[in-house]
């Protein structure tokens, strides 16, 4: 219940002011209370995770898959409400990736589920005795310890959790075997398919025995002003539905991406070694539509339905079901290992979701061996005598699988780049990554300022923070620096927004949704007026906040650097032919950066600021 | 004349906006447990996504379960009188399709009203998964799908070149557009 001090507060909706910590360890709940200048200055989603996560490296290091490592899991004070694309939650700890903050976020309705459990937000600390799952039902918090579920699928365990519940209506993030073996890009799965892929969460899980968290709420959502949010939502479906690609976008989702990037010429391709696909046709959209879409989904509150069913129907996959594939999904298992067969790919993708596995950085690191076997940088010996040839599906399923259960050189894999390159150094030219999170599906090389988001995304080389690449390439290549950082840092500053919030951004970046509309959202929501540029300053804040996590591990401008292979290879084909990125210009791009970002020439945030985050508002 | 609220489950995607607005319009609250419709996901045999809503039947289970007679019709909406439900549960139960729900909170269950003729729905869902149609119409589209599936199947003769030959009408389509 709200003290009576909030009652008087200014913030009359949107949380339930209880973040719930769980001690594994000890086998210790203990529901925290946290109060309106927390709730106002990081907002939810991944800012109380980061903020969590600083307050928790104070008390000493965190190594990624100790005990000591703090997982939190946090939807935002918009997820489940009536708006659009409200599904979505923040899963934020130390990464077994990079070794540095990490996070990654899921959409479906898990996080809906947690918040209607009254729980703004989860914060699991400690290892469980036994193999277990938590369940979490209405608040009440049970560790089962169920060893039945030990190398169990992610979807599979899922379904188990579900039966030995009796409830079907529940939701439950679960691993699978690659989580279980702390494979370091292992995800967090949920809604038969739904992936927090990115930064290995799904190892912090394995690491911590907890095979899976089931959740089942009822509460009523606080909301201030239901009829004001109602309003704004309701034109906001509208404007929405009357987009002329609605319909579009409900029909491919993500795969109408596969098209333009291949047009464009910044398709990953064998390796990132090219930008043009020459099958690109056999892995697109209208392939997927003609032959194996047999439906949509959406995650909770989505109008757009970018989700996709397939099924292969013939063939030697058939029976292959799948909620996919994304867009990244379909250049790493397609392109960047030269497969044309869209079914083999559906079923890389099916493996990924049952095994739990990150695609991305599997299909990336896929595609590095098979570089690597056809110019001779590893030895057959070193390549357990498997013939890694480009676009041998059965080398990509073998693969996966070897990296799932640590079989050979999968167990090299499964460590992640960092340490496959500490293994093999003379691999470092042609693994496409940043601080150790291998690169997602835009190419970089002809927009500079793709390069610069990658290479100060706070997790790694993901697009999620900043993806330009489309606006840069309709702008022109001769649009001044100082424009694209600017851009960079308005996606970087917007996009976390959407994560603090509990939403998702593709109604903006993909239908051109107006992004004041989620302003008016908050203040309906919360009873606090805000404009958007209010709140981008606490996404600024917060991106400061995870820079200063980043520093505690070592980082700063030498780590601010895109993939090698941008500097130094150029495609050989396609509009881009020739062109490389100039290691000069880079430089001037990341100063202007840094100065408008307000750190310093070495890309360090000022102590000041750094203090400022030390308010001593939730302690654990 | 008599409307139905109709569902075409292939169509929905699970975003359960219908459930959003259901409880904003049922209860003035935001909460999908609170909903007089609810969508079911099946996976993985088979894939399938599906609304389950109250059918307004004529000759209603719920109706004649109710040992309180609390279900009442009025204009063929059947709904729940919360003075005479006693919340023995025996509609819940009784229901072929589960349409009738239950939540901690509320007293007595609670079951769609079409929302007095006006479902909002309907014409909340983003996919038309949700259909308000008249009695009558009920059935058409699979009543069309039928004589499709007949005249597919059906053969035609033609001589070629002075041969005689047999195609069939679904093998034509299957042609179009391969080289």
């Amino acid at each position: 219940m709200p003290t009576s001090k909030r009652e008087k507060g200014k913030i009359k909706g949107g949380y339930f002011w209880k973040i719930l910590q769980i001690d594994l360890d000890r086998e210790e709940m203990r529901p925290l209370e946290f109060d309106e200048a927390f709730a106002l200055k990081y907002i939810g989603g991944r800012g109380f995770g980061a903020k969590l996560i600083w307050d928790h490296l104070q008390k000493g290091p965190i190594y990624p898959l100790g005990p000591e490592n703090l997982l939190v899991i946090s939807p935002g004070p918009l997820a489940g409400l009536y708006l659009p694309a409200s599904g979505k939650t923040a899963f934020i700890s130390i990464s077994p990736e990079t070794g540095i903050y990490g996070d990654s976020n899921m959409g479906g309705s898990f996080g809906v589920e947690l918040r209607q459990a009254g729980i703004d937000a989860l914060a699991i600390s400690g290892r469980a005795k036994t193999l277990s799952y938590l369940w979490i039902d209405n608040g009440e918090v049970r560790i089962i310890p169920n060893e039945r579920l030990k190398g169990k699928g992610s979807l599979e365990t899922e379904g188990m959790v579900k039966e030995e519940l009796k409830d079907e209506h529940i939701k439950v993030a679960t691993i699978g075997v690659a989580g279980e073996n702390r494979v370091r890009f292992a995800c967090v799965t949920s809604d038969w398919g739904r992936n927090s892929g990115r930064t290995g969460i799904g190892a912090v899980m394995g690491s911590k025995n907890l095979k899976a968290i089931a959740v089942r709420g009822s509460k009523d959502l606080p909301v201030f002003d239901l009829p004001r949010l109602q309003k704004a939502s309701e034109a906001s479906f509208r404007s929405l539905r009357e987009n002329k690609n609605f319909a579009f976008w409900q029909e491919q989702g993500l795969m109408s991406v596969i098209d333009y990037v291949n047009e464009a010429g910044v398709m990953p391709t064998f390796n990132f070694r090219e930008g043009v696909f020459e099958h690109a046709k056999k892995v697109n959209g209208y392939e997927m539509l003609s032959k194996y879409k047999i439906g949509d989904t959406s995650c909770f509150g989505c109008p757009m339905a970018c989700g996709n069913v397939c099924l292969v129907k013939d063939g030697k996959y058939r029976g292959t079901a799948v909620e996919g594939p994304e867009y990244e999904t379909a250049c790493m298992f397609g392109p960047n290992v030269g497969i044309q067969n869209f079914s083999a790919i559906l079923k890389a993708n099916q493996l990924c979701d049952e095994l739990g596995i990150d695609t991305i950085t599997a299909g990336n690191l896929i595609g590095v061996l098979m570089e690597a076997q056809e110019t001779g940088l590893l030895s057959e010996k070193d390549l357990d005598s498997l013939n890694l040839k480009w676009g041998s599906e059965e080398m990509v399923l073998e693969m996966i699988q070897r990296i799932a259960h640590r079989k050979g050189i999968g167990n090299v894999l499964a460590e992640g780049s960092l340490r496959v390159i500490k293994q093999w150094p003379q691999l470092r030219p042609i693994i496409s990554q940043v601080k150790g999170l291998e690169q997602s599906a835009y190419d970089a090389r002809i927009a500079i300022s793709m390069a610069l988001g990658y290479a100060t995304s706070d997790i790694g080389a993901h697009h999620t923070r900043a993806w330009t690449i489309a606006k840069e390439l309709e702008m022109g290549m001769a649009w001044p620096l100082e424009k694209k950082a600017d851009l960079v840092i308005y996606h970087q500053t917007l996009r976390p927004l959407f994560d603090m919030l509990g939403v998702c951004r593709l109604p903006w970046i993909e239908l051109g949704f107006d992004e004041n509309q989620y302003a008016e959202f908050y203040s309906a929501t919360t009873g606090v007026e805000m404009k958007l540029n209010q709140l981008l300053e606490k996404s600024i804040g917060l991106y400061d906040l995870t820079r200063a996590i980043n520093m505690r591990f070592g980082i700063s401008r030498k780590d601010d650097y895109p993939p090698e292979r941008v500097f130094t290879l150029p495609m050989t084909e396609g509009p881009h032919a020739g062109k490389i990125l100039k290691l000069e210009e880079y430089e001037a791009i990341l100063d202007i950066y840094y100065q408008k970002r307000g750190w310093t020439k070495d890309g360090l945030v000022e102590e000041k600021k750094i203090e400022t985050f030390n308010d001593p508002l939730v302690t654990i | 004349m008599s409307w139905k609220l109709a569902v075409v489950p292939e169509r929905c995607s699970g975003c359960k906006i219908c459930e959003l607005v259901c409880s904003i319009q049922r209860f003035g609250v935001n909460n999908p447990k609170k909903s007089a419709i609810r969508v079911m996901v099946i996976y993985p045999h088979p894939i399938i996504r599906m609304p389950i809503v109250c059918r307004q039947c004529k000759v209603a289970k719920c109706m004649e379960n109710c040992p309180t007679g609390a279900i009442v019709t009025k204009n063929g909406i059947y709904d729940i009188d919360g003075e005479k439900c006693i919340s023995c549960q025996q509609c819940v139960i009784s229901c072929p399709f589960g349409a009738i729900f239950l939540h901690e909170e509320i007293d007595t269950p609670f079951k769609c009203n079409l929302c007095n003729g006006n479902p909002r729905c309907v014409e909340a869902c983003p996919k038309n998964a949700l259909l308000f149609l008249p009695e009558h119409v009920l059935g058409q589209p699979q009543r069309m799908a039928s004589v499709l599936k007949y005249v597919h199947m059906k053969e035609v003769e033609y001589v070629e070149k002075g041969e005689r030959k047999v195609l069939r009408y679904a093998d034509i389509e299957k042609g179009k557009g391969e080289d």
